[in-house]
Parts: structure tokens; C-alpha cells; sequence
């Protein structure tokens, strides 16, 4: 492995200024570094700014203190290199199924017939076959945040910033989609940094899990959890049972706090 | 993985919905006229019933004789044709630059320093009180009249743009910039279509405002056109002539705003609203 992370985070911190209202401090001194082809999960409690953190690696923000940089690069701008699955999926509500996936495709060099192809191949790996012409209105909510995933696995960035993704489905749908997104990652030279709010789901997926503070958010404390993805047993062997059992009361920690600290 | 959400076709019988009965449909298509259909019974009643003189109020049937015989003579179509002319000239004129006023003043801080004061006093000011200025600039004929009805209907297509654009959602934008869409795919194929059922909000006040400015403009500058005719009926004391033209003011700004609320169902079919059972 490179010994240069590919994400490079170095005490960044992000004040949110309302035109009305207070300022708020987000996010506080946060330092956390990823290795390429790395699965980082983020946990913490709400709006401890795990969010905030993935628009400012997406380059959506700026970077007002400290410094993210990608590759070395410092981030400055959006890019399809580093792809992001929004929370609140953020589809075009004017354009169907099928179109929103082609739009990213759209912009790479490639024959049409291999683009509808490929946006086929996601559809029908999200299961939505059957809904290509239907407009994200006609939804339910699972199927917009399938879609959003097929979106943005489409145009293959190589790095995934993944803010809840699978927050809307259904425990079972939410293993299948598991399964894809970890067959995917294997197969393909992929960067991921996944927020979720599942401690059993960060261990299972990731390579490392940070725990976040209460807001302002800072990096808690960083978990090795690598286990063997391919074993059938995995989430009732006793390893992985501690280690969720860990995560569990470091979250919940902080969620007390959370709590203590709101209004 | 299976298509779990895909439907089946054994429920087709649910999948065609309730099927309204005949006697129903015929109930609700009279329900929806029966304001209208009173009215003109009334209207016909009382002119009949001998309380009023033709003169003071004729009655419809007599009108719509009189709007034949000058659909005949052709008078009505060039009347007609003049005044659905200009109004939709106007129109259109307002909602190109109003829709590119609204763009620029959201995306450039001197438009924005500029335009934001015009559009704040003049929007709520009678913009037909320039008439006479218009006139002394620019005559009586078309252009003048055309001018006044976009000094008027080009605000609030301006308002609406400007608010649509502002609160398109940011996620929606950053999502297209991931993408790589660049500053003008960002504007033509992300701001702009989100911003779609509210500048189309704002075209549904601009049209049948252009139509009323256009009859006005008509009836305070003289000329042919629905306005002029009625202006001039009034003058040779011609009352079938002057209940005429309001009957065909009423049906060609029926006919326009239905046409425009057909076109927003078929521009917004991804809209929420579609999904909706119509209720006009
Ligand atoms: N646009 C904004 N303006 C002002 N404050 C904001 C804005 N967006 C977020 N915040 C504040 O910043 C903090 C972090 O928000 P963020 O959305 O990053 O939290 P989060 O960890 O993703 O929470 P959740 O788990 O609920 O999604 C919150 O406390 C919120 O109040
Ligand atoms: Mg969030």
C-alpha cells in the first residue's frame, strides 16, 4: 500500500453562517487520513457533522480551515472523481429513472449504446428493472435512494463518499445492497468513506470505523475492524460481536452528550 | 436482484382503476358549467322579462346573433385576431426577457443591483398609467400597445424566475457539478427545469394580464381589436355591440389560460402535481 493516503484531512474545521441566526461551529480540528481502496465508516450521533465532512472532501464547501487534499491535490472544486451519494439523494425530479443514471454517464467519452447499457446494469443491480421511465415523484423512498445509488456507482468514481445510503431500505433490501456495494468495492479499485448511523453495518462493511464527538464534530477515536467479508458466520462470531458491542458504547456516549448539550 | 417491485400483470382489473359510471360523469361535467349555465339562463331571463329595455340589457340570444352576422361580415376574426396578436406578442416578448432579466439579476450582482429596485416599485405600481407617456412617444398603433402590455406583464414573470432560481435546491446543483456538469449544462439543464413549475406560476399571471392590457390598450387608444370595437359600439350607442365583445373576451381569455394551464400539465408530467387527479 502507497504510504501516501489518498485522502488527507489535516484539522479541518466548518462554521456554518446563516444570513439569519447564529453562527455554527460544525465541525472542529478534524484530522483523519484514508489509504487508497481503504472502506472508512463514520459514525456519530446527528448533527455531529458527518455530513459536512463528506461536502467538503466532495468539494462543495470550501475548506475554510485546515486542509483536505486528494492525491495530494487540495480540493477546490466538485469532480466526478470523487462521487457522492447524498442523504437526502438529491435526484432530478424532471428527469426518469433511466435519465437521471445517464447523466453522469453523459459526460464520458463513450459510444450511447455502451452508456445505456451501463445505466442498465445498474438499474437492474439496484432492482429497479421495470422503473426506468418513472419519474423519483413516483417513488417510494427506497426506490429513490436505490436510484440515487445506481446514479452514482454509474459514472465509477473512485472515490465513494456515501452519506447514509441505505438509510431508507428495508433490512432485507439493505443486505442485498450491502452485498452489491462490498462486491463492487472488491472488484474495482475503489476509495470509500460511508456514513452511517448502523454500528453492526460499519463493522461489517468498513476497514476502520472513526466515531465522531457531539457537535462540533471532531475524530473520538478510530476502530480496526477488518474481518473476513465472506464468512457466512461472521455476524455472530465473537469478534465481531465485541467490536460492535465497543462501537455501540462509544456512540452512545456521545449521543447522551448530544442530547445533554441540545437546547 | 429480482424484480420484488415490479408489478404483475394479474391485477390488471386494479391497475385500471375505478371506472366512473356514465350518469356520474354526465352529473360532474354539469356540476362544473352549472355557475356558468345559470348565469346565462338568468341573463336571458331578465332580458326577456321585459324589466329592462334591450337597450340597457339585450339579451344573449340577440348577442350571439350579433356576434354571427360579424363573424360572417369577418369583422370578428380581424377583432379577434388583432387583439389575440398583440396580447400574445406581449407575452411572448415578457416571458423571453423576463425569464432572462430574472436569470442574469440571480446570477450577476450589478443586473441584481440594478433590476432589484425597478422590479420592487414597479411591480406594484399601474403600469397603464404610463399610457400616455407610451402614446407620446410611440403613437397609437402596435408597438405602443404592445410596449404597455410588456411594461405590464414582464414583472411577474422577472419575480418569479428570480425566486425560482434562488431557491433551487443546493444539493440538487452540487449533485450535477459531481457530475461535471459545467456553469452553462448547470444553468440550461439543472437551474432552469427546477426552476420550471414556478416560472411557469409566474407565466400563468403574465398571460391573462397581457390580455387585459391589450383590451384596455385597445379601448384607451381606439383601433381595431375586441377593446377598440367595443369602444366604438359603445360610442353609436350599439349595445349588442358592446355585450358582444365582453362575451368574446370571455371566451379567447378562457380559451388562452386553458391552453396555457393544458401546456404546464404537459411541460411538469415529472411534477407531483401530475400525479394528482385533475381538478380544472
Ligand atoms: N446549511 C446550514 N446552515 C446552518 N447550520 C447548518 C447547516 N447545515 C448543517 N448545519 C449544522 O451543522 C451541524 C452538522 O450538520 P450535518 O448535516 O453535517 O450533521 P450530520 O452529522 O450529517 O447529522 P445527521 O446524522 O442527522 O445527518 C448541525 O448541527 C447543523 O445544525
Ligand atoms: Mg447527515
Amino acid at each position: 500500500m502507497s504510504s501516501q493516503p489518498q485522502i488527507a484531512i489535516d484539522k479541518v474545521a466548518h462554521v456554518y453562517r446563516p444570513p439569519r441566526g447564529r453562527p455554527v461551529l460544525a465541525l472542529e480540528e478534524i484530522s483523519l487520513q484514508v489509504q487508497q481502496r481503504e472502506f472508512v465508516a463514520l459514525l456519530g450521533p446527528s448533527g455531529c457533522g458527518k455530513s459536512t465532512l463528506l461536502y467538503l472532501i466532495g468539494g462543495f464547501l470550501p475548506v475554510e480551515k485546515g486542509s483536505i487534499t486528494v492525491n495530494g491535490e487540495p480540493v477546490k472544486a466538485p469532480g466526478p472523481d470523487r462521487g457522492i451519494v447524498f442523504q437526502h439523494f438529491a435526484l432530478f425530479p424532471w428527469k426518469t429513472v433511466r435519465d437521471n443514471i445517464l447523466y453522469g454517464l453523459e459526460r464520458k467519452t463513450m459510444p450511447r449504446a455502451e452508456r445505456e447499457e451501463q445505466a442498465q446494469h445498474f438499474i437492474d443491480l439496484v432492482g429497479l428493472g421495470g422503473f426506468e421511465d418513472s419519474y423519483p415523484s413516483q417513488l417510494s423512498g427506497g426506490m429513490k435512494q436505490r436510484t440515487a445509488l445506481a446514479r452514482t456507482l454509474a459514472f465509477d468514481p473512485s472515490i465513494l463518499l456515501m452519506d447514509e445510503p441505505f438509510g431508507a431500505l428495508d433490512a432485507q433490501t439493505r443486505h442485498l445492497m450491502q452485498a452489491e456495494l462490498l462486491s463492487i468495492w472488491q472488484r474495482t479499485p475503489k476509495t470509500v468513506i460511508f456514513v452511517t448511523h448502523d454500528v453492526q453495518e460499519a463493522v461489517y462493511l468498513a476497514d476502520r470505523v472513526a466515531v465522531m464527538s457531539a457537535r462540533p464534530g471532531r475524530i473520538k477515536t478510530i476502530v480496526d475492524t477488518k474481518f473476513d467479508k465472506k464468512d457466512a458466520g461472521i455476524f455472530k462470531s465473537k469478534g465481531f460481536v465485541e467490536k460492535v458491542d465497543e462501537l455501540w458504547n462509544l456512540v452512545r456516549d456521545e449521543a447522551i452528550k448530544a442530547e445533554r448539550r441540545a437546547p | 436482484m429480482a424484480r420484488t417491485d415490479a408489478l404483475t400483470l394479474d391485477h390488471a382489473a386494479l391497475l385500471e382503476g375505478p371506472a366512473p359510471s356514465l350518469a356520474r360523469k354526465l352529473l360532474w361535467g354539469f356540476a362544473r358549467v352549472f355557475s356558468i349555465l345559470a348565469l346565462i339562463v338568468a341573463w336571458e331571463g331578465l332580458a326577456r322579462s321585459g324589466a329592462f329595455t334591450p337597450f340597457v340589457l339585450p339579451s344573449l340570444s340577440s348577442v350571439i346573433e350579433r356576434i354571427w352576422s360579424d363573424a360572417i361580415s369577418g369583422e370578428l376574426a380581424i377583432n379577434t385576431g388583432l387583439t389575440v396578436y398583440r396580447a400574445l406578442v406581449g407575452f411572448l416578448i415578457s416571458m423571453v426577457g423576463g425569464v432572462l432579466i430574472g436569470v442574469a439579476m440571480s446570477r450577476n450582482a450589478i443586473a441584481n443591483w440594478f433590476f432589484d429596485p425597478i422590479v420592487s416599485v414597479g411591480f406594484p405600481m399601474p403600469k397603464i398609467a404610463f399610457l400616455p407617456v407610451v402614446i407620446l412617444w410611440l403613437g397609437v398603433y402596435d408597438v405602443a400597445k404592445i410596449t404597455i402590455i410588456v411594461v405590464d406583464a414582464i414583472f411577474p414573470v422577472i419575480a418569479a424566475t428570480l425566486i425560482a432560481i434562488r431557491s433551487v435546491e443546493r444539493e440538487l446543483i452540487w449533485s450535477a457539478r459531481n457530475m461535471g456538469a459545467n456553469d452553462r449544462e448547470l444553468m440550461w439543464q439543472i437551474v432552469l427545469p427546477a426552476a420550471a413549475p414556478q416560472v411557469l406560476t409566474g407565466l400563468q399571471v403574465a398571460l391573462p394580464l397581457s390580455m387585459i392590457v391589450a383590451v384596455v390598450a385597445e379601448m384607451l387608444m381606439g383601433g381595431y381589436g375586441l377593446g377598440g370595437a367595443m369602444m366604438t359600439a359603445s360610442r353609436f350607442a350599439d349595445s349588442r355591440g358592446v355585450f358582444a365583445g365582453i362575451v368574446e373576451i370571455a371566451i379567447v381569455g378562457y380559451v388562452l389560460i386553458k391552453a396555457m394551464s393544458i401546456l404546464r400539465r404537459r411541460l411538469l408530467i415529472w411534477h407531483q402535481e401530475a400525479n394528482e387527479p385533475t381538478t380544472a
